[in-house]
C-alpha cells in the first residue's frame, strides 16, 4: 500500500473580476498539463493545470471566467458560479484565490465579501499594487487581513514579486486541512446576495478608508495633493482619461474606430491571403504526390482528393484565425476594445446585437470562421448567438470568385466598371438584406436562438495599458488549437462524405481513349464521373425544385458541390460543362459552354440574365459552408442554430431567387 | 431629482438611489453603482449612448435606459 487513496489531490480555484490581473496570475503559477476545457454540457472555456512543479505542491489549479459577482446573470455565469461551489470534475475548492486590482479595491472587494459569506477558505491576491501607487496611495496587507479575516498577499505581476509569499499560505491551509477537513460552502440565496450587496459595499468603503494610507514621497506630491480634498481614489487614470478626449470624441472617437477596424480588416484580408495560398499549394502538391504515388485509383483518389483536400480545409482558415486573434488580442489587451464597441453599441442594440458584435460582423466579410469565433467576446449570450446566426449573411471572401464569374456573364468585357458597380450593390444589397433578417430574428430571438436574456451593457473600460505579448499569443494559440481539434474532425467528415457523393457509383468510366494524352483522359474520366455521381442524382432528384427557378439539375449538383466551400462552385460548373484549360483561359471556356448552355431536353438558354441575377441573389443569402456549419455547432454547442441557419437562410435565398427570375420574365427580361 | 443620464460632460454628482425595478438593476449596482458614490461623466458617444461615466476609479460604460434609473443629486 503506497498510495493513500483517502486523500485526493487538493485544488485551487482561481476567481477575480475581468482586468483584476486573474490571467497574470494564473501564468506565474501554472505548470504542467494545462488545457482549456468546457464546463460539461455548456461552451463556456476555463482553465485547467497544475500548480508549478517549483512550488513542491502537488494541486490542481483552476482558472475560471471573470466574475463581478458571486450572483449568476446570465446562464453561462450561473454555470461558472456552480462549479465554483462544487465543480463536477474536482469537487469543492480547497482555496480560492480571489485576484483584486488594489486601484479598484472598493470594487473588486465585493466578490471577496461574497465568497467570504459562502464559507470559501479565502486568499486575496492584491495586484496592480504600483497603479494604485501612481494615484498617491499605499495599504499594508496585515490590515486589510485583520479587516476581512482572512489571508491577504501583495503580487507584483510583473516580477512575480509574492508569490512565494502566496505558496507559503497555500501550504499553511493545506496542512491545517489535513487536520480539521474543507470548510464545505454554503450557498446564499440569490435573493439574500441581492440584498447584502448594497450593505457589503458600505462595509468595503469603510475597510477602504481605514487602511489606504497617502504616500508623499516627492514623486507622488502632486498627485496625492490633488486628491486631498476628499479620501477618494474614485478618480481614474488621467492618463486614460486624457486620452479618451480623443479617443472616445464625438467625431474623431468613430473615424479613428472605424480607421482601426478597416486596418483589422485588411489585415486579415490581404495579411492572411499568401499565407492561406501557400498552404492551398502546400496540401495540393500533397494531393499530387498522392495520386502520383498511388496512380489513379480509387484510394488513390480517396487520399488525394478526399482526405488531403477535407484536412486542407480545415487548415486553409489558420491562417486567418491566427491573424484575427492577435490583432483582437492585442486590441482587447490595451484596453481599446471595450471603447469600440461603447463606440458602436447604438445603432446594433437597435437590432438586438451588442457594440461587441461589430468586430465578428466585419470579420464576417473575409470569413465567417474566424468571425464566429470572435464572438466569444460578447458576453450576453443571446446577443452572442443571434450574432453567430447573421454571421453567414456577410458577404464573405469566398463568394467574390462566384460573384466575379457571374458579373463577367452579365457584362461587356469592355465594360469592366460596370462589373465593378454591380460588385457594390451587391454587397451593399448584403448589408441591408442582413440588417433586416437580423431584425427580424431578434424580434422571435427566444423561438428562434432559444435564448432569452436581458440586453443590457455594462461594461467596464479598463485603464489603457501596453499589451502583454505572452498573454496574447497563448490566448491566440488555445484559440487556434480548439478550432482544428473541435471544428476540424466535423469539416473532415462532411468533405469525405461529399467527396465519396461525387465520386460514386461510376468510379472507372469508360471513355475513348483515342487521340487523348494521359492527362486529357484523366480530365475527361473525372467529368463524366460527376455527371453520373450520386451528387448527380441527387441534382437530378432536386430537379423539380430548380425548375421554377429556370434552372436545371446541373446548376443543382454545383449548387450541392458549393457546401464544400462556395468558390468550388465554379470550378464544379467547369466539370460539369465539359470545360478544360489552364487557369487563364478557363473562366472564358466557362464563359462560353454558359453561353451555348440550353435547359436539358428543351431548346431553352439554361444561364440568362434571369438566372444568373437569380444565382447572385441566391449566393447572397444561403448558407453553403460546410466548415461555417460545424464552426457554427461548436460555438453555439448543439446542432439547433446550424440547421436553423442552412434551413431559414437557404429558404430565404429560394424564395429570393424564385422571385427575382420569374419577376424578371414577367417584366420582359428573358 | 436628475438623473445620471441627465449630466453633461465632465459634471459630477453623488448618487441618491437607483431604481430597483429595472431589470439590470443588480448588474448596475453589482459594479459599483451604489448610493452615496460619487459618479463623474466622462464621455458620451456620437449617438449619445452609452455613457461613459468614473466611478471608483475606473470608467463604467452603460446605456442611457440603464444611466436613467441611477437618481443623482
Amino acid at each position: 500500500m503506497s498510495q493513500n487513496i483517502s486523500t485526493p489531490v487538493p485544488t485551487i480555484t482561481l476567481v477575480g473580476p475581468p482586468n483584476s490581473g486573474k490571467t497574470t496570475l494564473l501564468n506565474l503559477l501554472s505548470g504542467a498539463n494545462f488545457k482549456t476545457v468546457n464546463y460539461p454540457g455548456s461552451t463556456i472555456e476555463y482553465n485547467t493545470t497544475k500548480l508549478h512543479r517549483r512550488f513542491h505542491i502537488n494541486a490542481n489549479l483552476l482558472d475560471s471566467p471573470g466574475i463581478i459577482s458571486i450572483i449568476p446573470n446570465s446562464p453561462d455565469e450561473e454555470v461558472t458560479v456552480n462549479s465554483l461551489y462544487k465543480h463536477p470534475k474536482f469537487g469543492v475548492p480547497n482555496i480560492v484565490i480571489a485576484t483584486v486590482d488594489a486601484s479598484q479595491l472598493s470594487r473588486h472587494l465585493l466578490l471577496v465579501k461574497q465568497l467570504l459569506n459562502s464559507n470559501f477558505t479565502v486568499i486575496v491576491a492584491v495586484t496592480m499594487i504600483d497603479i494604485l501607487e501612481k494615484k498617491g496611495y499605499e495599504f499594508c496587507a496585515k490590515d486589510l487581513e485583520k479587516k476581512l479575516n482572512c489571508d491577504v498577499v501583495k503580487i507584483d505581476g510583473r516580477n512575480g514579486k509574492g508569490i512565494g509569499k502566496l505558496i507559503r499560505k497555500i501550504n499553511r491551509i493545506l496542512e491545517i486541512q489535513k487536520e480539521e477537513g474543507i470548510k464545505i460552502p454554503r450557498k446564499v440565496s440569490e435573493k439574500k446576495c441581492e440584498e447584502n450587496i448594497l450593505a457589503q459595499y458600505e462595509e468595503i468603503e469603510k475597510i477602504e478608508k481605514e487602511i489606504l494610507h497617502k504616500t508623499v514621497s516627492d514623486k507622488n506630491l502632486k498627485n496625492a495633493n490633488a486628491n486631498l480634498i476628499v479620501l477618494n481614489q474614485n478618480k481614474p487614470d488621467t492618463f486614460t482619461v486624457k486620452l479618451d478626449k480623443i479617443l472616445l470624441h464625438k467625431y474623431w472617437g468613430l473615424i479613428i474606430f472605424f480607421g482601426m477596424m478597416g486596418l483589422v480588416f485588411t489585415s486579415i484580408f490581404w495579411l492572411a491571403l499568401p499565407v492561406m495560398q501557400l498552404v492551398d499549394e502546400a496540401f495540393a502538391s500533397l494531393a499530387n504526390i498522392a495520386t502520383d504515388t498511388l496512380g489513379y485509383t480509387w484510394y488513390g483518389n480517396l487520399i488525394a482528393n478526399g482526405a488531403i483536400n477535407s484536412v486542407g480545409s480545415v487548415f486553409v482558415f489558420v491562417p486567418q484565425i491566427l491573424i484575427l486573434f492577435l490583432i483582437l488580442g492585442f486590441l482587447e489587451d490595451t484596453g481599446y476594445l471595450a471603447r469600440g464597441a461603447m463606440l458602436i453599441d447604438k445603432p446594433l442594440s437597435k437590432i438586438g446585437l451588442n457594440g461587441r458584435s461589430f468586430v465578428p460582423m466585419l470579420s464576417g466579410f473575409a470569413c465567417a470562421i474566424p468571425a464566429m469565433l470572435a464572438a466569444r467576446t460578447i458576453s450576453n449570450r443571446k446577443e452572442r448567438f443571434l450574432t453567430i446566426f447573421i454571421i453567414p449573411l456577410m458577404s464573405c471572401s469566398a463568394r467574390l470568385p462566384v460573384y466575379a464569374l457571374l458579373i463577367a456573364f452579365l457584362i461587356p468585357q469592355n465594360q469592366a466598371w460596370v462589373g465593378g458597380i454591380v460588385l457594390s450593390l451587391i454587397y451593399l444589397f448584403g448589408i441591408i438584406s442582413s440588417v433586416i433578417i437580423t431584425a427580424i430574428i431578434n424580434k422571435f430571438s427566444s423561438k428562434v436562438i432559444g435564448q432569452k436574456d436581458n440586453s443590457s451593457f455594462i461594461l467596464e473600460l479598463p485603464s489603457y495599458k501596453i499589451p502583454k505579448f505572452g498573454t496574447v499569443a497563448k490566448n491566440t494559440y488555445t484559440s487556434t488549437k480548439q478550432y482544428i481539434t473541435k471544428a476540424g474532425p466535423i469539416i473532415v467528415t462532411f468533405s469525405l462524405i461529399l467527396w465519396m457523393l461525387t465520386y460514386f457509383p461510376n468510379t472507372n468510366p469508360k471513355i475513348d481513349k483515342t487521340n487523348l494524352s494521359e492527362t486529357e483522359f484523366h480530365e475527361a474520366q473525372q467529368m463524366e464521373r460527376i455527371s453520373t455521381s450520386y451528387a448527380a442524382e441527387l441534382g437530378k432528384f432536386i430537379q423539380p425544385a430548380m425548375t421554377p427557378l429556370g434552372m436545371d439539375w446541373r446548376i443543382g449538383v454545383s449548387l450541392i458541390s458549393a457546401f464544400v466551400a462556395r468558390e468550388v462552385f465554379v470550378s464544379s460548373l467547369a466539370l460539369i460543362f465539359k470545360v478544360t484549360g489552364n487557369e487563364e483561359t478557363i473562366r472564358s471556356s466557362i464563359l462560353n459552354a454558359m453561353r451555348q448552355a440550353k435547359i436539358e431536353g428543351t431548346n431553352q438558354k439554361l444561364f440568362t440574365p434571369a438566372t444568373i441575377l437569380g444565382l447572385i441573389i441566391f449566393f447572397v443569402f444561403a448558407m453553403q459552408c460546410l466548415s461555417t456549419i460545424a464552426v457554427s455547432r461548436k460555438e453555439t454547442g448543439s446542432w439547433r442554430i446550424p440547421l436553423l441557419q442552412i434551413l431559414i437562410f437557404s429558404g430565404i435565398a429560394y424564395i429570393a431567387t424564385f422571385i427575382t427570375v420569374n419577376g424578371l420574365r414577367l417584366l420582359g427580361v428573358a | 431629482m436628475k438623473t445620471a443620464a441627465e449630466l453633461h460632460s465632465g459634471e459630477s454628482a453623488i448618487i441618491q438611489s437607483v431604481d430597483p425595478h429595472h431589470p439590470s438593476f443588480r448588474r448596475i449596482i453589482e459594479i459599483g453603482f451604489t448610493p452615496g458614490q460619487e459618479i463623474e461623466l466622462i464621455n458620451k458617444t456620437i449617438f449619445n449612448d452609452p455613457l461613459a461615466f468614473a466611478l471608483r476609479g475606473t470608467m463604467i460604460a452603460i446605456r442611457k435606459d440603464e444611466a436613467k434609473s441611477i437618481k443623482v443629486l
